[in-house]
């Protein structure tokens, strides 16, 4: 199965949902996703395509666009396609549907996201601190617009 | 994380019952005598050749700390040993970055270590950052957290450098310009 056979397995199953789908070469597809779809898709693809390794997860901050950005990079053990799936939230309120139930190891991607963007994972199942430290807690310092960098550093220098 | 207490050596409160037979005292009138005589000078000689160090490797510069004290550059001729425990060590290396997540450790560790006790800064990362300046999760300017005597830059500085280190402080030991003991 190649990446053009998936992602037309993928957009006749979840119509409406995959949008702006691009096909960059025999290994690499880029999709966009709805953010209330993406545990179901990405069911989908574990259980029927054999994406079965969520390289990793993180989030991008768009402060003109007033959006964030949740990436997820899927691979496979079974052929060489990588997937690339986005999910756009409103900065305001970002809030996604987690994907732990499908891929066990977005446990502590989706816990640092949640620290360093505040993307609120729904039904996680241990949404605990993990990085920072305590009194850093809900100031987002991965946000493009935080303020919180030290302004009086590296006195030695100059 | 344990709450880290305040501690106070000089606290007459603190001071155990008396004990039968053994005189006990909260005062430093005989450290404070000695400094102001030729009995320093030998009490110097000894410390500086005695300084041993903790292993606390914090960062990519920790590598470098470990290789110091192992056999290859047989720093125990100099008396410069590597210590497991705070509490046999007299020097505190700050071996690399220090995120703001890791300094109340640090200061327990800095804590532990009985005086006198001197401070050596190993790396960019701990002298001003490093590629790590003005970074959100970084503590800056250890300088004004830690009573600092020898600077070490690189990134990271050879082993050589840190025995360099070591024998600068040796040289402010003797001179008694460190900032470990007060003069």
């Amino acid at each position: 199965m190649d990446a053009k056979t998936m992602i037309d397995s993928l957009s006749s199953q979840f119509t409406g949902t995959i949008y702006d789908v691009s096909v960059e070469s025999d290994i690499r597809i880029i999709a966009k996703v709805k953010p209330e779809n993406v545990k179901d898709i990405c069911r989908y693809l574990k259980d029927k395509l054999s994406f079965g390794h969520l390289c990793c997860e993180f989030a991008v901050d768009y402060p003109n666009r007033n959006e964030i950005e949740v990436v997820y990079v899927i691979g496979s053990y079974d052929h060489p396609v990588v997937l690339t799936l986005k999910a756009i939230l409103p900065r305001d309120n970002p809030e996604i549907e987690s994907v732990v139930p499908v891929y066990w190891n977005a446990n502590w991607y989706e816990r640092e996201t949640y620290e360093l963007f505040g993307v609120k994972y729904l039904n996680h199942p241990d949404l605990r601190p993990l990085v920072l430290p305590r009194e850093m807690l809900g100031e987002w310092p991965l946000r493009k617009d935080y303020k919180g960098f030290p302004n009086k550093t590296a006195r030695n220098l100059v | 994380m344990a709450e880290v207490k305040a501690v106070t050596p000089n606290n007459k409160e603190d001071m155990p019952e008396e004990i039968p037979g053994v005189m006990t005292t909260s005062s430093s009138a005989i450290s404070d005598f000695l400094k102001k005589t030729k009995a320093q000078d030998l009490i110097n000689w000894g410390r500086k050749n005695s300084l041993w160090f903790t292993v606390n490797a914090m960062g990519c510069c920790g590598v470098e700390l470990l290789s110091t004290g192992m056999a290859h550059y047989d720093t125990d001729r100099f008396g410069i040993i590597p210590r497991n425990s705070p509490r046999h060590a007299d020097v505190l290396i700050i071996s690399g970055y220090v995120t703001k997540k890791y300094l109340p450790a640090l200061q327990r560790i800095w804590d532990q270590m009985p005086a006198p006790k001197w401070v050596i800064c190993f790396g960019d990362c701990a002298i001003s950052g490093g590629p790590f300046y003005e970074s959100y999760s970084t503590a800056q300017n250890i300088d004004e957290i830690f009573p600092v005597d020898v600077y070490v830059p690189g990134c990271p500085p050879r082993c050589e450098a840190l025995i360099q280190a070591f024998v600068e402080l040796q040289q402010k030991i003797a001179a008694k310009k460190d900032k470990g003991t007060e003069y």
